[in-house]
């Protein structure tokens, strides 16, 4: 049983790209960034911190406010969201779309502000470290 | 903690909601798809091309689907669902198959259930509502006689208090005995089951009486004790309706009239192991009952068994050194009236400790060593059931290579395929596990009743730990069964099995199969020698010269309960019942007794002038007789002559002695005329006036017991009513109208009882008996399923073999020659059986030493029969096979397939 997937790969688009929408398609295959293990995790309940979404706003949004360098290969964003609703952590609930169309919603819990909190921090934690043992070398 | 919960609930959900979450998860990408679609066509592109981008940055929707449905935490349980429905599918699809492995564990597994189920009583558990079991134990004694261990668990009542008396390391001793006695007045006397127990018997089980109270310390005070009784369940209410306004009622047990003081809860037993007791009575009244005032310095009447309750923090091994110089006190004293027993120290007088269960103790009935043999037999069987299913889904999995190898190749990783493969064992084992329970529970009531009462028989299917031990016997055979088979498919040449006509070219006859087939075959010789010697043993038995005429011989006693007769009465009692027993037509002789066979012996010190340390020499059983009582019994003399009319009080007091006894006092000197002294050193010679054939009264085994007659007019005091009546016909014709005859002579509320004598001697018969019973059924069950799996093999190798034998016909071969090579790989497999199997059942042997009765456990008999009967089941086995093979025509085998 595993709850991490081993990684997640990430295309990143071309930066200097506009925000708001996205442009046209064509970007150049570059070598994927992978993520490291859980930070799709944590992406996911950023984004859902400030509002419900549904999958698909999720996934704009993560691409927009990364200035486009992030790119999740949408798919892998649903069996996060599945995993993260079987911990509890968000809870999922059927709604109507701005279009009237019937969507699932997801919205965090109290234990999914909770885990956001510890896991921003310890993010920033093991960043600040990589850079100053970067900076050293 | 509350993740787990959720995890949980989320998990439930998934299970049973599984096609709604599929359709929700199924809307929920398409809806992304089409918002995703709806983005790429306001920035302008065609719809179609839109679906197509949105698609494509997507990914696949089948793979983001699985990967969802992964997350769900189901697959195990969701791939095991599936893996049963199509292992159960393909089970069905071959019923006949199926069921021949079914009804084959079934066997193996029912039979061990139900012979674990005795065992397990017998050996492993203790009484339910013990308190604290861990620190009680059984008390037993032993000591030297001439170089040899005796073992005693009855000890005497002075023994009994002076163990309270002097040890230390034990809180309190209870004693108890279990024995048959007169119950009930007038009409309603019974003779039944009664437990003697002393007041602190009782608090060692958890029990509370239902009424009433049990003993107190005064009911069992020395030295007459209360005359009280407390009731039995099953006979309260068999005897009295469950009234409870039976407490101070008086009721006769034995000679006294006691008050019944309480009444014990269903189902308590106590510690004894013949079953559900009618009644317990104190120790002190009893014996006082017995014996009069004497008994707390008797000596020799030992009667009582003990139970010690260590104290805590002793161990067991400082509490028997502590109770061993407790009976060297003990013999000490009992020395000085009896001095011939010399000193504790040069009798290595010591005190064992064992466990609870009768049948784990230093004297375990010969019956639970049988059914500790038939347990090991019955999964030897097992053993024998599972090689075979092992053979059966070892060719299965031959004829299904196609299959596999074709689902290997699409991908299905070799992991999931074995756990698939073994998926299937496990049905089969488990189909097989509730049919043997079936079996075990509805066949088994006879084996049952052999061993247990009715009341304490616990049915199979109700006992907690043979349901245990079926579950983990039935896991087991799974995996024995499964293993070998699910490891070896997908093994070797996929390509080739995918390929058509894969009887093309040369057969390999899986090493595993012959494997197991030797195991199966070595495993039928060792229990079919050990059903052979368990025969012949029997046969010694039945055949086994008692030195009297059992089947012949009626046993007739007067109970006297409370009429108290003096001697002359006594005596006259005694003339009066051997006169009308003569009486009754098709009686021929008839003769008082003293000591019963397997029932009471009567033992007297001896002193013989020019022999020292007769106790060493051997077990001396004193038998007083009328004059013609060996007539009676059929006894021959062998020198001199028996008693008669003429010895009577006031004559030459005289002896007649049995042939080891003269051996053992006198060797080779003529014993006629020799001198012995009786119960004292002072007391006058009594001569030997004969030598009769050695018999058996205490013991079928005990090559050291020896015995000696005394006219009943020499006896001393009156022989205890009991006769011996020799009949003419079957003994059973007769138990009745002796009884009835002798009832109109008793006096007062004695009443008469009579039996065949051979009912008292078939429960020393009864382990061999059983014993061989037990072992031909199995060996004979064994050796079938051995001749189905050897004809299945050889069969299979035929079916493989065709081409092969059509060439050979082909290039001239002879029926017979075909024939002869078939056969002679099957008595090949056979063979090595043989010798393997008799090779382990010569190293057993040493164990099988105790069980067998006049009869060596390498008896080459016994080994040559068994290899007869191997190789007879080897050439039938493989005739059929051999026929059908050599019949193969030639052109049809040759022909591609």
């Amino acid at each position: 049983m595993h709850f991490y997937k081993s990684s997640d790969t990430v295309v990143p688009v071309e930066a200097g790209g506009e925000t708001n929408p996205p442009h046209l398609p064509a970007c150049p295959p570059m070598p994927p960034i992978d993520l490291p293990q859980g930070t799709l995790d944590l992406l996911i309940l950023k984004a859902l911190s400030l509002q419900p979404m549904h999958g698909w706003a999720i996934s704009e949004r993560l691409h927009q406010v990364s200035r486009t360098t992030l790119q999740v290969p949408q798919g892998s964003l649903y069996p996060a969201l599945h995993r993260l609703e079987r911990r509890g952590l968000i809870k999922a609930e059927w709604g109507a779309s701005d279009n009237n169309r019937k969507a699932k919603y997801y919205e965090l819990t109290r234990a999914g502000r909770k885990q956001l909190a510890a896991e921003t921090d310890a993010w920033e934690q093991l960043t600040t470290a990589v850079a100053l043992v970067l900076d050293q070398a | 903690m509350r993740q787990a919960l959720n995890d949980l609930r989320y998990r439930l959900r998934a299970l049973f909601r599984r096609d709604a979450m599929d359709h929700e998860l199924e809307a929920e990408l398409q809806f992304h798809l089409d918002k995703e679609a709806d983005k790429h066509v306001r920035a302008g592109l065609s719809p179609d091309e839109a679906r197509r981008r949105a698609r494509a940055s997507f990914g696949a929707r089948e793979g983001v689907k699985d990967d969802t449905r992964d997350v769900r935490g189901l697959v195990a349980l969701e791939t095991l669902v599936q893996d049963v429905r199509y292992a159960a599918r393909g089970l069905t699809a071959r019923p006949v198959f199926t069921a021949g492995i079914v009804l084959t564990l079934g066997l193996g597994l029912g039979a061990n259930a139900a012979m674990f189920g005795i065992v397990d009583r017998l050996l492993f558990r203790t009484p339910d509502d013990l308190r604290d079991p861990s620190t009680l134990h059984r008390v037993y004694t032993s000591f030297l006689a001439d170089g040899e261990k005796r073992i005693d668990r009855n000890l005497a009542f002075p023994v009994y208090l002076d163990f309270a008396r002097a040890s230390r390391s034990i809180e309190a001793f209870s004693a108890f005995q279990t024995l048959q006695t007169a119950v009930g007045d007038g009409a309603e006397t019974e003779q039944m089951r009664v437990t003697v127990a002393s007041a602190n018997y009782f608090p060692l089980f958890n029990a509370r009486p239902i009424h009433g109270r049990f003993f107190n310390a005064s009911d069992d005070s020395l030295p007459v004790g209360s005359p009280v009784v407390v009731l039995g369940y099953g006979f309260w209410r068999a005897r009295y309706g469950g009234d409870p306004g039976v407490l101070g009622k008086t009721l006769r047990v034995g000679q006294t009239v006691r008050t019944i003081i309480g009444v014990a809860p269903e189902g308590f037993v106590g510690l004894n192991d013949q079953g559900v007791p009618a009644a317990w009575i104190p120790i002190t009244s009893y014996a006082h009952e017995r014996r009069g005032t004497a008994y707390p310095a008797n000596y020799g009447w030992s009667w009582l068994e003990l139970v010690a309750r260590r104290r805590p923090g002793v161990s067991v091994a400082a509490a028997e050194a502590d109770l061993t110089l407790a009976f060297h006190e003990s013999w000490r004293r009992e020395a000085v009236s009896q001095p011939g027993i010399g000193t504790p120290d040069s009798a290595r007088a010591a005190v064992t400790l064992g466990p609870l269960q009768f049948n784990r103790g230093p004297q375990a009935g010969q019956d639970a060593q049988v059914a500790r043999w038939i347990l090991g037999v019955s999964l030897i069987v097992l053993l024998i059931a599972c090689a075979n299913v092992a053979n059966l889904l070892l060719s299965r999995a031959v004829s299904r290579q196609r299959e596999i190898a074709v689902r290997l190749a699409l991908g299905v990783s070799r992991a999931r395929l074995i756990r698939q493969l073994l998926t299937e064992s496990f049905i089969l084992a488990v189909a097989g596990g509730v049919t043997g329970l079936a079996f075990a529970n509805w066949g088994s009531a006879a084996l049952r009743s052999f061993y247990f009462t009715a009341e304490e028989s616990v049915a199979v299917a109700s006992d907690v730990r043979t349901l245990l031990f079926a579950g983990v016997a039935t896991i087991v055979v799974a995996l024995l069964t499964g293993l070998v088979p699910a490891l070896q498919a997908g093994r070797g040449d996929l390509a080739g099995a995918l390929k058509v006509g894969s009887r093309e070219g040369t057969y390999r006859r899986g090493r595993a199969r012959v494997v197991l087939l030797v195991f199966q075959a070595t495993l039928s010789v060792v229990l079919l020698v050990g059903a052979g010697l368990f025969v012949r043993s029997l046969r010694n038995v039945q055949g086994f010269r008692l030195g009297y005429d059992a089947d012949r011989i009626v046993f007739a006693g007067a109970n006297l309960r409370g009429t108290r007769l003096n001697p002359g009465d006594l005596n006259a009692l005694n003339e009066r019942m051997a006169r009308a027993a003569r009486e009754i037509p098709g009686v021929t002789h008839v003769s008082l007794a003293e000591s019963v066979p397997f029932y009471s012996n009567e033992s007297r010190g001896l002193w013989v002038p020019g022999v020292d340390s007769i106790r060493r020499r051997g077990r001396f059983v004193l038998q007083a007789g009328g004059p013609d009582y060996f007539a009676t019994l059929g006894t021959r003399i062998l020198r001199g002559r028996a008693f008669d009319e003429s010895d009577r009080a006031g004559s030459p007091r005289v002896v007649v002695v049995s042939d080891g006894m003269a051996r053992a006092l006198w060797e080779n000197a003529d014993p006629i005329g020799k001198c012995i002294r009786i119960s004292a050193d002072t007391a006058p010679c009594t001569t030997v006036i004969g030598v009769a054939e050695e018999v058996r009264l205490r013991t079928l085994t005990d090559a050291r017991e020896y015995t000696y007659y005394l006219p009943a007019t020499q006896y001393g005091s009156p022989v205890s009513p009991q006769l011996f009546v020799r009949i003419q016909g079957e003994a059973a014709d007769f138990v009745d109208p002796i009884r009835r005859r002798l009832q109109r002579e008793m006096p007062g509320s004695a009443f008469a009882a009579a039996m065949p004598l051979d009912r008292l001697i078939d429960p020393a018969r009864r382990s061999w008996k059983f014993g061989a019973t037990m072992f031909v059924a199995f060996g004979g069950l064994a050796l079938v399923l051995a001749a189905i799996g050897l004809y299945s093999l050889i069969a299979y190798d035929v079916a493989q073999r065709t081409q092969e034998l059509g060439v050979r016909l082909a290039l001239g071969a002879s029926m017979g020659d075909v024939v002869k090579l078939v056969m002679s790989s099957g008595v090949r497999l056979v063979v090595v059986g043989l010798v393997l199997g008799g090779g382990l059942a010569l190293w057993g042997s040493r164990w099988m030493e105790s069980m067998m009765f006049q009869q060596s456990p390498r008896d080459p008999v016994v080994f040559g029969i068994v290899t007869l009967v191997l190789l007879a089941v080897a050439l039938l086995a493989s005739f059929g096979p051999a026929l059908r093979a050599a019949r193969v025509d030639p052109n049809t085998a040759l022909r591609s397939d």
